[in-house]
């Protein structure tokens, strides 16, 4: 490689380039903003981002390897950073007041977003094992570290702990699943991977497991059951702004590696595999929809929810080494990724908004779904996003959370797993349960609610509902943008 | 293909042996005048009193581990010095990029004042 | 650019507009939203009118059709797809009729939040319109499911003690039905590759042990809908803890979505499996007419009382639509409509006692008569109408229906056996045992409780509110040829179109 060739390449990944430079140069400019006025390195995070999400939507379109074929950038890795900036931007928003308000507020915070969002962007690009493997630790680092950013808060010092631990145990997973397809193929590079299996002479059973190993890393964390224990834990005791953004940013640069090794490096394994993730899915949905039931606390309920999530997201997948359906799998994993992101930042804007520090004559913290008795009348645009969201989650039309499961669902019939389709329908059912149980205490209980009236918040909770039902509506943009982020080999 | 590694396990052997038998030889003909002093665990004759544990400064660590972190670091010179001539150019522009975000980190952890002792 | 909008959008949308009037108004100005929602769905039934104007009678088919692409992309072939015929024309005038009468109800009787309650309100109507002119499995799903929400909001918001738990009852009953109706939307829209009813009605082909299963997911759906027995049990709850004015659109509009649905999409997607489970499903109706009038005598509280004479009603509505045969059919439609009606009007009445004497007691009350003079006539009128006096509108659909129910119960007919028609004629004698028997209760007889003497009779709004409905009771009941006319052309098409299917699906 040459000096003009490294040139080339990082033109090539120009937003992950820019981002990354921007991220070190704002680690150092925010040494020299004052202790009092760290919005403004908020406002220049949240800058850093919207060029680089310029610069991805001014080259959508093109499909491209990078470094030697390590990077893909093509229609998958632009949905993709497009849902991870807008997560980004959507963290800031509601981060912003939170941590002024909680007392944690340190410009590292948004440093760290950048990196992890860097991270992501890397995720759902890489074209190989290793890269995936730097992109993987890239986006967890700064995440653990955010998890604890409230230090000394116990809770969330144990919820980073947990979450650095059970992310390095996955790390472990990945690394050893990919140490496993290396020695069967002979590479990390995901083409070659899939051009060494067709033409025989490999290892299968140590493929198998390499990819096996593979899915267990990566389902810690999608947070699928089996792999789901810390979820809860980590989603309550993180500050709630980096669980809003951890729980759409994490879960969606999971689902890409997934979605772009399985698809791209394992259709010949189908066989071996499918019976797994439709296990994982099934149980998935089943445990996460069951266990939210007894939830009293929303952020653990909005976690088992994401667990939930994640399972009809794995639906997706069960039928991906089906050539015709490939295309679909990929496509309404993306939809739905996209759905549960608009949808989740709804939820969690309004959840950021209730939440508030115990004392000062409260003697709650805003997170019990008692907190919400009374909304619908104290504050009905906040009660109706919030209605949005749960009914999204729910999937009960108009809104995206309708569209993407309908979408899903037809994925995995049309791949002849109607058994898998109506389990996903049934949890769906159950789910209607606790997410109304939220309606019912916004509007049908009287309450007094604590709510923190802050322009960004409302913000991102109505601009992100009134996105979810304007854009079920208006989908067809959105289809035709997803279905032409198929993945194929370049 | 292992046959490649029987040198290795031939000097491994030897080595152990060796080691044994000088072992062995000194515990049966070296003189043995235990005294007081020389049966304390410091033959340096500092006397181990007190608990085993003792506290001492947090920073310590702090320095340690920014020690260790740069110092890791600076060990990606060594391979990249060997193959300097063969990089060229883009090595060395390669190398700066990597000392620029190391310096990122430098500064960083400077004004933070994790290099100040008081 | 064509700045056209075509009558079904505009009937099915304009309640929107209203809503979003509605969100400028301040919380406590009620009497402007009371005239907001009250204009717009006056407005709405105007529409409704207008659009009967248009109505060519004679034209089988889907007539005003609106079909503009929707989803397009990744092989789904979507499209917002309207269209009315002679199914749903009676149901469209029923829906914007009763929502008007409704609103004209909560007059008083909603006194908390009642911007919010008229913008559920109007999203019901929005959606119940959606449900009946849509002729795109996706579209009508989303209608269909759009639905439950206000409702919910309502039994939930402005219910009664126990409106918690009706609501939730009410949501996960309904939705546990859909879920399977849309698998089966699912399958339909990747095998046959199209979710336009009317292509899917003409293309058939789809294998008879497939159809079985396709009828009883949509039929799962359907069915607790009516609700057909044994899938009744949410809606005691439903309608006794909802609002009057809930209650009311609940028993007159939200089950013919059910009834709709069979005619619509059971009876023309799966004729053969239609001809085959006819007699299954003719004799659910026939126990949930028995069961229902049998459940109504033993109530205590006038509300669940006429909630499960529904159950009993719609059990005719199902034996008349699965006698597959033109009286049958066109009986059980004006049925559909008769219920509405009556009901609607029961519901009302009822309403106002409530508003009254805020109990639902029948023992509470007695002697009413000489309180409340035309409050009990116009009750009596009603009374008479739901138990099938001739010369009312009960009368003409139950007997077209017994008509039709025979005529299928003759050997060769799908049902195979008279005695439906016997059952159900048996239904006919016990519905005048229960509902005269609550009129004894409530009317005749002295005056027993001294808070009853001071009781006020019915003003001119309530009047108005019923009047309507008095009006349509005679008018069918005496002369129903025109209602009749506006669905025989749709329904014996409907009707040959199984038949063909029918004799070419069975070896």
């Amino acid at each position: 490689m040459s000096l003009n060739d490294l040139l080339v390449n990082l033109n090539l990944i120009m937003p992950i380039t820019i981002l990354t430079a921007w991220a070190c140069v704002l680690l150092l400019v925010d040494l020299f903003i004052p202790k009092e006025r760290k919005g403004i390195t908020a406002l220049l995070a949240a800058l850093g981002l919207l060029v680089a999400l310029a610069l991805v939507i001014s080259r959508a379109g093109v499909a491209t390897s990078a470094f030697n074929g390590m990077i893909m950038i093509d229609g998958f890795a632009t949905f993709m950073s497009v849902i991870f900036l807008f997560s980004g931007l959507a963290g800031i928003a509601v981060a912003y007041d939170y941590l002024i308000r909680s007392g944690i507020e340190r410009g590292e915070y948004y440093v760290l977003l950048l990196f992890s969002i860097v991270g992501m962007m890397l995720m759902a690009a890489a074209a190989d094992l290793i890269m995936v493997f730097l992109a993987l630790e890239l986006l967890s680092i700064p995440l653990y570290v955010l998890a604890g950013i409230a230090v000394p808060r116990p809770d969330s010092e144990e919820a980073a702990l947990k979450y650095f631990l059970l992310g390095a145990f996955a790390s472990g997973f990945f690394l050893y699943g990919t140490a496993l397809v290396y020695g069967a193929t002979g590479s990390t590079a995901l083409t070659e991977i899939v051009s060494a299996t067709t033409s025989g002479g490999v290892n299968l059973s140590f493929l198998v497991i390499g990819a096996g190993l593979i899915l267990v890393g990566l389902g810690f964390k999608v947070a699928v059951v089996p792999f789901h224990m810390w979820t809860p834990d980590v989603y309550q005791g993180a500050p709630s702004s980096v669980t809003a953004f951890m729980a759409v940013g994490a879960k969606a640069a999971g689902f890409a590696a997934l979605l772009r090794i399985f698809v791209l490096a394992f259709p010949p394994l189908a066989m071996d595999l499918t019976p797994v993730l439709w296990a994982l899915a099934a149980f998935t949905m089943i445990i996460g929809n069951v266990i939210a039931i007894a939830q009293r606390n929303i952020k653990r309920m909005l976690a088992y929810s994401s667990i939930a999530h994640a399972g009809y997201i794995m639906m997706a997948l069960v039928p991906y080494g089906q050539g015709n359906v490939a295309a679909d799998t990929v496509a309404s994993a993306l939809f739905y990724l996209l759905a549960y992101m608009l949808t989740s930042f709804a939820a969690w804007a309004v959840v950021i908004a209730l939440e508030h520090n115990m004392g000062e004559g409260r003697d709650t913290d805003g997170l019990s779904l008692e907190d919400y008795s009374g909304l619908g009348q104290k504050q009905p645009a906040l009660a109706a996003a919030m209605t949005v969201a749960m009914l999204s989650f729910i999937g009960i039309p108009p809104t995206l959370g309708f569209v993407g499961k309908f979408y899903l669902l037809r994925t995995v019939i049309e791949g002849g797993f109607p058994g898998l389709a109506l389990i996903g329908l049934l949890t769906s059912l159950v789910s209607a349960y606790y997410y109304l149980r939220v309606v019912v205490y916004m509007y049908m209980r009287d309450g007094e609610p604590v709510v923190r009236r802050e322009p960004w918040l409302y913000f991102t909770a109505l601009a992100t509902a009134v996105g979810v039902v304007v854009l079920s509506i208006f989908s067809e943009p959105l289809f035709n943008w997803a279905s032409q982020a198929v993945l194929k080999l370049i | 293909m292992l046959l490649e590694y029987l040198p290795i396990a031939v000097l491994l052997i030897l080595a152990l042996l060796l080691a044994g038998i000088v072992i062995a030889l000194g515990h049966m003909f070296g003189p043995r005048h235990p005294t007081e002093r020389k049966s304390m665990p410091y033959e340096s004759g500092m006397r181990p009193i007190g608990p085993g544990t003792r506290r001492m400064p947090v920073h310590f660590y702090l320095v340690a581990v920014l020690f260790i972190l740069f110092d890791i670091e600076v060990m990606f010179f060594l391979p990249w010095a060997v193959i300097y001539k063969k990089l060229g150019v883009f090595g060395l522009v390669e190398m700066l990029i990597f000392i620029a975000i190391l310096g990122v980190g430098y500064v960083y952890v400077w004004k933070m004042g994790a290099l100040e002792w008081e | 650019m064509n700045y056209y909008i075509d009558p079904l959008t505009l009937v099915t949308f304009f309640p929107v507009i209203g809503i979003v009037v509605l969100l400028f108004l301040r919380a406590d100005q009620k009497v402007h939203a009371r005239w907001v929602a009250l204009i717009t769905s006056l407005i709405t039934f105007g529409i409704s009118l207008a659009i009967l104007a248009q109505f060519n009678p004679a034209n089988p088919d889907l007539q005003m059709v609106v079909n503009i692409p929707w989803i397009q992309v990744a092989g789904w072939n979507i499209s917002y797809f309207m269209g009315v015929d002679g199914l749903s024309i009676l149901l469209i005038l029923l829906t914007t009729l009763l929502t008007s009468l409704s609103i004209l109800s909560t007059w008083t009787a909603v006194q908390d939040r009642v911007k919010e309650f008229m913008i559920f309100f109007l999203f019901l109507e929005m959606g119940m319109l959606g449900v009946f002119l849509a002729q795109d499995l996706f579209l009508f799903y989303v209608f269909w499911e759009f639905t439950l929400v206000p409702m919910y909001m309502l039994i939930g918001i402005w219910g009664g003690k126990r409106r918690i738990y009706a609501a939730i009852k009410f949501f996960l009953y309904t939705m546990a039905g859909s879920i399977l109706m849309l698998l089966a939307i699912l399958w339909l829209g990747i095998y046959q590759d199209t979710f336009n009813v009317p292509e899917l009605a003409a293309m058939g082909g789809i294998p008879p042990n497939l159809q079985f299963w396709l009828f009883l997911a949509f039929g799962a759906a359907f069915a607790i809908k009516v609700p057909m027995w044994p899938l009744h049990s949410w809606l005691p709850d439903a309608h006794v803890e909802a609002p009057t004015a809930g209650s009311v659109i609940l028993a007159g509009v939200l089950l013919k979505m059910g009834t709709y649905g069979f005619l619509r999409f059971n009876l023309q997607l799966f004729p053969i499996a239609s001809v085959k489970l006819a007699p299954w499903v003719a004799a659910l109706a026939v126990i949930g007419i028995l069961y229902g009038a049998a459940v109504s005598y033993a109530q205590k509280d006038v509300k669940k009382l006429v909630a499960y004479s529904s159950v009993s009603h719609l059990g005719f509505v199902m034996l008349g639509l699965f006698a597959l045969n033109s009286q049958g059919v066109q009986g059980g439609i004006l049925q559909m409509i008769n219920h509405g009606i009556s009901t609607g009007a029961l519901f009302l009445i009822v309403g106002m006692l409530y508003e009254r004497r805020h109990t639902r007691d029948m023992d509470a009350f007695g002697g009413l008569w000489k309180v409340m003079p035309i409050y009990g006539a116009l009750t009596l009128i009603v009374v008479l109408s739901s138990m099938g006096l001739p010369g009312l509108n009960g009368f003409v659909g139950e007997f077209a229906i017994l008509l039709g129910s025979w005529g299928a119960g003759l050997p060769g007919g799908v049902l195979g056996s008279p005695w439906f028609t016997a059952l159900a004629a048996l239904g006919i004698i016990l519905a005048a045992v229960y509902l005269l028997y609550m009129f004894q209760k409530l009317f005749l007889g002295p005056v027993t409780k001294e808070e009853n003497r001071v009781l006020s009779d019915i003003n001119w709004r309530e009047i108005l509110t019923l009047a309507p409905l008095i009006i349509l009771i005679f008018w069918i009941g005496l002369y129903p040829n025109p209602f009749l006319n506006l669905m025989s052309a749709s329904v014996d098409q409907l009707l040959n179109a199984m038949q063909t299917a029918a004799v070419a699906g069975i070896p």
